[in-house]
């Protein structure tokens, strides 16, 4: 379990990086904190003939509120996601994320560009709309979630773009709910429940290919107050619309049923903060 | 580090290891630290599936390739020269001739097929792309109960490499005439040691000489010589076996692997030339011993009151792709036979146990060894037999388990259990888990709809520290019950041991001191100890069995009382006193109504070593003794497990509120150590009950190759755990039971219990997962 050899160059500019990604033709790879990276590696699984190191590019590390809205550049790590008080629920994710020594060099851009469909972080980017700004070549562009990721571990991002910052709006409301097998693990099921701009947004990690917008659960939850049965009627609509397989730790009946659980939970959180809000 | 300790009386106390300091500093020194001048490393190339036959080896381009030092295959004359037969002298056993390198066929995903040696561990894996293997896939068996398709071995057909049978009393009359007779099919599940440290080696084959030096994480050092003398063609003194600091073994470490040989065999053919293989975690998965892949059909019979009247099972071990070395296919089954009926009394008992060889990892020894399997069996057993006599899981427990005034009690597969104190154990666990109030509480939540909780219980004896009359169950030709100390005083006064035990974490150097500094009349702190290492110690097995606090601790205190009767008699003739009356307290020389010490150990050894103008007549210079300990049967350890826990039924998942553990270890040395022991088990027993699964495909390929995949518990998964004590002392030297294992034997059937207890479901296979909780539910 040692990496292929490749080559490591540290540039120290956003377009310095792009420039080595262009010089790689397609066969450079951008490593950040390295927590997912480093084992592919290390399993030969990847074999990038550069290693681009962007841990030295100044003034990707800030993170700052820009009205309703979060600004999170590419290398700002879980540990300070955690710590942020701007958004609670970007907070509560970030608390679920692997371990203290994966929190403290693990990125918000990696995890996005890694595209992981049990990771926290892309499963909140979805469920908020968030808009990735990336750079390339040509300039930079802003790319809805959604849009961003197209499969487990693939992204819309070109082969010579990166992450340089994140924008996520802060919801009024939000509720995280996530089943793994131990403290720390990927999620089996994940889910955000957030209340943005008065409607509702819920999304599912860990069950299809990418984080599933529930979007019928939505549309359950903005026709009217969130009582207890819409909750359930929410969540069973979140649950019956989703994808999804058995593999060594669940099989999709006990997936989608916790899907439906876990939704409801998320939506029970969101709804009692708005309550304890409100009085 | 130490300075604090040095009054008088060591065991029994919680002193400060002697090992700490470097281990917790991180200044320990591992194997894979070791760095020698002009070292090479050393990665093994395994075969990507489960069964196939080898075609043909083709490693001309990595031999070509200018960064590599060395290739060799299967067919390497050097490594073709050399097999591992596990042997046992049991009628039905057949045994398997292992590869150090697979030649004709690949047995096993993960077994070796070919090694390189390069100048760096990242140079060697680029050589093990360039080597072209061409297989040809066979149907692989995964299922030790399903027919092959192809056998693993041709020697045995069926697959079957053991196969053995208990019987006591009349089972059948028994069945006859019981109130209730239950019957289950049990399945647990594949797991393994996995220590923090993988395995790993540096083999020096001597430039000028025919001498061996191997730097090994192994548990057991001298068995470990001995095998390489013999499989080499070396004298036995030529061949010298280190194992530094070791990161953990749990028997995992206890198993000469082929790839251990391998390193030897090409250090031989690259005479001075230090050669270096440390395992990853991949490589760890795949190919060192894994365990407990157990099915078990039990049958076992109460009277109207709850008696045990007959308990009949048919055992089958899935060992694996070959009878590990030098262990054999035994290991797990026999002992599965032998203890399965527990610390129940049981007149009447049938048992077939077989080992059954497959395309998978080979099993081999396992902390508990295919006791966390067998205790989860008979519980689960007392658990039915009790739902259908409307009796508690406690009362029928409490009906059955061996009385004291039973001891010595003989088990109905004839092993003769001292201990009998498990009623003592089991009452402690009421106690301590509050069992009126664990009562109340379930029956207010089932009242207010809130949260169901359960309690689950396992009781178990474990025979430890085995002598040579215990010992003999596989039949191998060696017998494992004795092990050798010496101790000496130096001329300076301070004390050295040199013991044939071994540790991999376990603080056996601390553990040896407090027992020397006793027998010898010295502080700890005077008392320094050399372990692992084959040049020093005379002899010792190493680490297995719970067996180095009773025979390395009895070779220990044997060696030092008769070492204090050296010196005294020296001293006597000395300071003209007699021998009798003199003693040794702290390294002073002190005779009853002299107020002064006559002087100190350190001036006596002085006069040994230094000043034989000196030494009273008839008097040999030095001071030094070398005793052998063979306690001839074992000690029983008797042990109680009990745990509350909460279920969500939605999810499947549960929470553990409360576990406590009532364990005999007889006299404690060291409580730290012991607590820490008990611990760690259960811990461990936890992570086999609720995460770590070894799971193949049907093809044999190993599903669970990542510590992604495979789950081991972290401390965010273990719960406070309540440890408590009892104290009988053992017919040994120091009256010590072993208390390396047992913990490991009660969470299975601890927390399956307890979820029967709470919801009435049957989890009849491990693990417990939520998945399968949630299934069951449903």
């Amino acid at each position: 379990m040692k990496a292929a050899s490749f080559d490591y160059v540290r540039p120290e500019s956003v377009a310095g990086a792009v420039r080595c990604l262009v010089d790689a033709e397609g066969d450079g790879k951008i490593i950040a904190g390295g927590q997912s990276l480093a084992p592919v590696l290390a399993m030969r699984l990847a074999r990038p003939r550069i290693l681009v190191d962007v841990n030295r590019i100044p003034g990707l590390g800030a993170l700052r509120r820009d009205g309703d809205s979060l600004r999170i550049g590419a290398m700002v790590r879980h540990h300070d996601l955690l710590e942020q008080r701007h958004s609670p629920l970007l907070a509560e994710a970030a608390r679920w994320i692997g371990h203290a020594a994966i929190r403290s060099r693990g990125t918000t851009g990696g995890s996005i560009a890694h595209a992981d469909p049990s990771a926290e972080l892309p499963v909140v980017a979805a469920a908020l709309d968030a808009t990735i700004h990336a750079v390339g070549p040509d300039g930079g562009r802003s790319i809805p979630a959604v849009d961003l990721f197209e499969g487990a571990l693939e992204t819309s991002l070109d082969e010579n773009e990166m992450i340089v910052e994140i924008e996520m709006p802060i919801p009024t409301a939000w509720g995280f709910a996530e089943l793994s097998r131990r403290h720390g693990d990927f999620g089996l099921v994940t889910v955000v429940a957030a209340e943005v701009e008065g409607s509702w947004r819920v999304c599912i990690g860990g069950l299809a290919a990418v984080p599933f917008r529930a979007r019928e659960c939505e549309w359950v939850l903005d026709c009217g107050p969130a009582g207890e049965d819409r909750i359930r009627q929410a969540a069973r609509a979140a649950a019956a619309a989703i994808e999804t397989s058995s593999d060594l730790h669940a099989t999709a009946d006990y997936r989608r049923a916790m899907a439906e659980e876990f939704t409801r939970r998320a939506i029970e959180q969101a709804v009692a903060a708005t309550r304890a809000g409100a009085h | 580090m130490t300075g604090s300790d040095s009054t008088s009386g060591s065991v029994g106390r919680t002193v400060a290891r002697k090992e700490d300091w470097r281990l917790v500093t991180g200044r320990g020194n591992y194997v894979s630290d070791l760095e020698l001048p002009r070292m090479r490393h050393v990665a093994f190339l395994r075969s990507p599936y489960g069964h196939a036959r080898i075609q043909n080896v083709d490693a001309s381009a990595a031999d070509a390739a200018p960064w590599v030092d060395a290739v060799f295959t299967g067919l390497t004359p050097a490594i073709a020269a050399v097999e591992l037969r596990a042997l046992s002298a049991l009628p039905s056993y057949i045994e398997t001739a292992q590869p150090i390198l697979a030649r004709d066929k690949a047995r096993f995903a993960g077994e070796p097929v070919a090694a390189v040696v390069a100048a760096d561990r990242y140079r060697a894996e680029d050589a093990l792309e360039l080597i072209d293997v061409d297989y040809d896939p066979l149907p692989a068996t995964v299922t030790a109960w399903e027919k092959p398709e192809v056998p693993v071995h041709d020697g045995a057909p069926d697959n079957v490499l053991l196969e053995r049978a208990f019987e006591a009393g009349d089972v059948d009359e028994a069945f006859a005439t019981s109130a209730v007779v239950v019957e289950r099919e049990l399945i647990t599940n594949r797991h393994a040691g996995n220590p923090m440290e993988c395995r790993a080696g540096v083999a020096l084959w001597a430039k000028g000489e025919n001498k061996l030096t191997l730097w090994s994480g192994t548990q057991v050092p001298h068995l470990v010589r001995n095998m390489l003398a013999e499989l080499l063609g070396l004298p036995e003194s030529n061949v010298r076996v280190i194992a530094p600091d070791v990161g953990g073994g749990f028997g995992t470490k206890a198993v000469l692997y082929p790839e251990d040989v391998a390193l030897c065999i090409m250090a031989r053919e690259l005479r001075g030339v230090p050669l270096k293989w440390v395992e990853d975690r991949a490589e760890h998965l795949q190919a060192a011993a894994h365990a407990r892949d157990h099915r078990y059909l039990m049958k076992v019979g109460f009277s109207a009151q709850g008696k045990i009247t007959a308990v009949q099972a048919d055992v089958t071990c899935n060992i694996g792709a070959y009878s590990v070395y030098p262990w054999t296919a035994g290991i797990e089954p026999l002992m599965a036979g032998g203890l399965l009926t527990g610390p129940y009394m049981v007149d009447n008992y049938r048992c077939v146990t077989r080992g059954v060889t497959t395309n998978t990892a080979y099993a081999g020894p396992y902390r508990g060894v295919a006791r966390p399997a067998t205790v989860f069996a008979m519980e689960t057993m007392l658990n039915l037999g009790a739902a259908e006599l409307g009796l508690s899981d406690l009362d029928i427990r409490r009906l059955n388990l061996i009385p004291e005034d039973a001891i010595p009690y003989r088990m109905p597969s004839r092993l003769v259990d001292d201990s009998g104190w498990y009623g003592r154990a089991l009452e402690g666990c009421v106690e301590a888990i509050d069992y009126d109030g664990f009562l109340v509480e379930q029956k207010r939540r089932a009242e207010h709809g809130e949260e169901p909780i359960g309690i689950g219980f396992a009781c178990y004896n474990e025979l430890t520290g085995l002598g040579r009359a215990a010992a003999a169950g596989p039949r191998m030709p060696f017998r494992t019950g004795h092990d050798a100390c010496t101790v000496k005083v130096e001329a300076d006064g301070s004390v050295t041991v040199m013991s044939g035990v071994t540790s991999q974490g376990q603080g056996l150097e601390t553990t040896m001191a407090q027992v020397v500094a006793d027998a010898v009349g010295v502080t700890y702190d005077a008392v320094n100890v050399r372990i692992g290492d084959t040049n020093e110690a005379l002899w010792g097995f190493g680490a297995f069995s719970s067996r180095q606090a009773v025979i390395g601790g009895g070779a220990a205190h044997t060696s030092g009382v008769a070492l204090r009767e050296q010196i005294l008699e020296l001293a006597a003739a000395v300071y003209e006193v007699s021998a009798s009356e003199l003693r040794l307290v702290d390294g002073r020389f002190l005779m009853p109504g002299v107020e002064q010490p006559l002087g100190t150990l350190a001036d006596v050894a002085r006069i040994a070593y230094m000043e034989s103008n000196r030494l009273p007549e008839g008097f040999e210079p030095g001071l030094q003794v070398t005793r052998f300990y063979d306690p001839v049967r074992g000690a029983f350890s008797a042990g109680a497990q009990a745990a509350v826990i909460e279920i969500d039924t939605v999810s499947g998942e549960l929470t553990i509120l409360k576990w406590v553990c009532v364990e005999d270890a007889g006299r404690v040395i060291n409580p730290q150590i012991v607590d820490g022991q008990i611990a760690g088990s259960i811990a461990q027993g936890i992570g086999g009950a609720m995460y770590e699964h070894l799971v193949y495909d049907e093809s044999g390929n190993l599903s669970t190759g990542t510590l992604l995949d495979y789950l081991m518990p972290t401390s965010a998964e273990i719960p406070e755990l309540s440890i408590g004590h009892l104290s009988k002392p053992a017919d040994n030297p120091l009256g010590v039971r072993g208390v390396g294992e047992g913990g490991t034997l009660g969470p299975n059937a601890v927390l399956a219990g307890a979820l029967h207890n709470a919801l009435g479901v049957e989890l009849t296979r491990l693990p417990i997962t939520p998945a399968r909780l949630w299934e069951a539910l449903r």
